[in-house]
């Protein structure tokens, strides 16, 4: 059976697809997964470090509150001391003030220790330390009673001292902490701006990026269908280093050009036949010359065996194998534009080609009495084409001026070499000319005004897609009385190499 | 005794060539021309009993030639050779007023044959196949 499953996945792997297929995937879907997934980290991360702020200003808080209550409690140690002297009232407040403000500190020791500053800890420690002791030795002396207005003097510059150096230290703690807080805070605050600044930014360019990325490929494909378009069907070749969902359509289209190329090729072929067909009454009448010379000279010298001397006899014997030789190359003219044939692209020398061509038609003519005049420029370049295709173009546009003209007929082939690098053949007639209003159809395939039987409407439209297919143009002028039919093929310099198409020269760089 | 003067036309010079020796041979009088262009001013100066024409010819068809023959002279025998001999081109030639129309290839024998019928039609008794 010739049915296979496996039909379709071989197929992927054709040629053609191959080089599509054979590079890494990188899907639009990936791509914009992978957007998001780094505009969802980024947002993690921002939000985990606000987090980590907001903590670290609630721990700033409670030092800022821990130094305040230990300064109120020196203050109020302070105060009952500053009584003390004033009014002699009793001084157990103000040590329970200063054992007060001393536990605060202990019980707080390591929140104070993991602050961002390092503070006097012995310092402030000595201090309290100093203050307290001092505080006790007034408070001793008072209770001994004793009045020692030297020593307690001693005693009240001391706690003075040691006061006041606490207070300001604790001070510029609670301070030092408060504005760190302020700090964190401000900087909390203007996060959230800057974030969003930054997502507009990252915004703008995610869509620029995905848009291009969208954008560029689309473009390509747009190109290239103008390409198609105009004729030249080759395949499209990969032109990003990944695949993704474009390569999908762009191995739909290579397949379709497939498709289309083969229905072309197939459209030539019987194209070429019908007019293989029409020129055999040419052939035929062309053949019968040469058959006629041999047999009117074979019959002369067998009449005439004994009354001619050997020299003549020779020169009859010469005469059939001319002769022969002639109709050998009628037909192999025939059938070497008749042959199946692979396409080859080759260097030809296009008024060679179309030499070759007009004369296929050329009986074909006379039996209309039709001349036709070739003219065809010497040292004309090569162009690369295929040979069998070429002609074929030319036999079309000969075929239709002999349609096209009357009794008085005539036909005029042109082959010449245009600045910078183009090769033009024109093929022009007296004919009716075209009406206007038909002008614009006749490249269609299947468009004829010829009745049926007589003209399929292919000629011009097979013709255009082969010269397409070279990379070149067919263009027609036309008036009652004088219709050309224009083609132009760009050549190369060999210095170029001839190995590259003609047809891709006009894709636009990527 | 008069011969008949005989043109043959054909672009192809191996014909008139070949055919010139057997044609006299039979006692025409043979002119041969192988541009037709020049066989209308033959024909138009004198009188040809018997014109041979081939049909296709590169500027002017041996269908002109037949007119022209004609119009000079309705007494002129006018054979058409044809390498493509069709339906239409046979009623054509008729109509005209060809004499009879010989395909190519033919023997030299079956022309001949042809010239001494017309000859004998129009009096050339002396006229025949060797
Ligand atoms: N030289 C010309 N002068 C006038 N009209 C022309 C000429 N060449 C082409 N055309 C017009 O263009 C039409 C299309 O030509 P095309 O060769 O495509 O098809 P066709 O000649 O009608 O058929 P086919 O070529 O299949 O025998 C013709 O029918 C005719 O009307
Ligand atoms: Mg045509």
């Amino acid at each position: 059976m010739p049915f296979h499953i496996r039909d379709k996945t071989a197929r992927m792997a054709a040629p053609d697809d191959k080089d599509l297929l054979d590079r890494p995937i990188f899907s639009f879907r990936l791509q914009i997964i992978l957007g998001f997934f780094t505009f969802f980290i980024l947002s993690v991360l921002i939000t985990i470090s606000a987090m980590i702020t907001i903590n670290k200003i609630e721990k700033r808080i409670a030092t800022v509150q821990t130094w305040d209550r230990f300064l109120f409690n020196i203050e109020q140690a302070r105060r009952w001391e500053k009584n003390f002297f004033l009014y002699g009232t009793n001084l157990k407040d103000a040590l329970e003030s200063t054992g007060a403000a001393l536990e605060i500190l202990n019980e707080n020791i390591n929140s104070l220790d993991s602050s961002d500053y390092s503070w006097q800890k012995e310092e402030i420690i000595r201090h309290l330390d100093r203050y307290h002791i001092e505080l006790n030795r007034l408070s001793q002396l008072v209770e001994s009673n004793r009045s020692q207005p030297a020593f307690q003097n001693e005693i009240e510059a001391n706690l003075r001292q040691f006061g006041a150096q606490m207070v300001e230290e604790a001070a510029e703690m609670a301070a030092r902490e408060y504005e760190m807080v302020s700090r964190w805070l401000h900087l909390l605050q203007k996060v959230p701006a800057y974030f969003l600044v930054f997502l507009f930014f990252l915004m703008i360019y995610m869509t620029r990026f995905l848009s291009i990325r969208f954008m560029k490929p689309l473009k390509y494909l747009v190109n290239q269908t103008r390409r198609i378009a105009r004729g030249d069907l080759t395949p499209l070749r990969p032109v990003r280093k990944f695949r993704d969902e474009f390569t999908t359509v762009e191995v739909a289209i290579n397949r379709m050009l497939k498709e289309l190329e083969n229905r072309q090729k197939s459209l030539i072929d019987s194209h070429k036949l019908r007019a293989v067909g029409i020129l055999t009454a040419g052939v035929a009448h062309e053949l019968n010359n040469p058959l006629n010379n041999i047999m009117l000279t074979a019959h002369t010298l067998m009449e005439e065996f004994t009354d001619i001397d050997d020299d003549e006899k020779l020169d009859m014997v010469k005469d059939i194998i001319g002769e022969t030789d002639r109709s050998r190359s009628i037909v192999h003219n025939l059938l070497d534009f008749t042959r199946e044939s692979k396409s080859v692209m080759e260097p030809l020398n296009l008024g060679r080609l179309a030499e070759e061509t007009t004369k296929l038609a050329v009986n074909q003519a006379k039996v209309r009495g039709v001349p036709i005049h070739i003219q065809i420029e010497r040292h004309l370049p090569d162009i690369i084409g295929d040979r069998h295709q070429l002609k074929q173009v030319f036999l079309n546009l000969v075929l239709n001026a002999l349609d096209a003209v009357g009794s008085d007929g005539k036909i005029h082939v042109r082959v010449e070499s245009r600045k910078p690098n183009l090769v033009i053949a024109q093929v022009e007639d007296n004919g009716s000319g075209i009406p206007a209003d038909v002008l614009p159809h006749i490249f269609d395939p299947f468009f004829t005004t010829k009745p049926v039987g007589k003209g399929t409407g292919l000629g011009l439209s097979v013709s255009h897609g082969i010269i397409a297919k070279h990379g070149g143009r067919i263009s027609v002028e036309s008036a009652p009385g004088r219709t050309i039919f224009t083609v132009t093929l760009p050549y190369y310099p060999t210095a170029r190499g001839n190995e590259e198409k003609p047809g891709s020269s006009e894709e636009p760089p990527h | 005794m008069k011969k008949p003067e005989l043109l043959l036309i054909d672009d192809e010079p191996m014909v008139g060539q070949r055919l010139k020796g057997g044609l006299e041979k039979l006692g025409c009088a043979v002119e041969i021309c192988e541009d037709p262009a020049r066989a209308l001013d033959l024909i138009r100066k004198k009188n040809f009993d018997i014109v041979i024409t081939d049909v296709m010819m590169p500027e002017i068809s041996g269908m002109q030639v037949l007119e022209a023959a004609r119009t000079a002279s309705t007494q002129t025998r006018v054979i058409i050779i044809t390498g493509f001999a069709t339906a239409n081109l046979a009623r054509e030639a008729m109509e005209k007023g060809a004499y009879d129309m010989i395909a190519k290839p033919f023997k030299p024998a079956d022309l001949r044959k042809l010239v001494v019928k017309a000859a004998v039609e129009m009096g050339y008794s002396d006229i025949k196949e060797y």
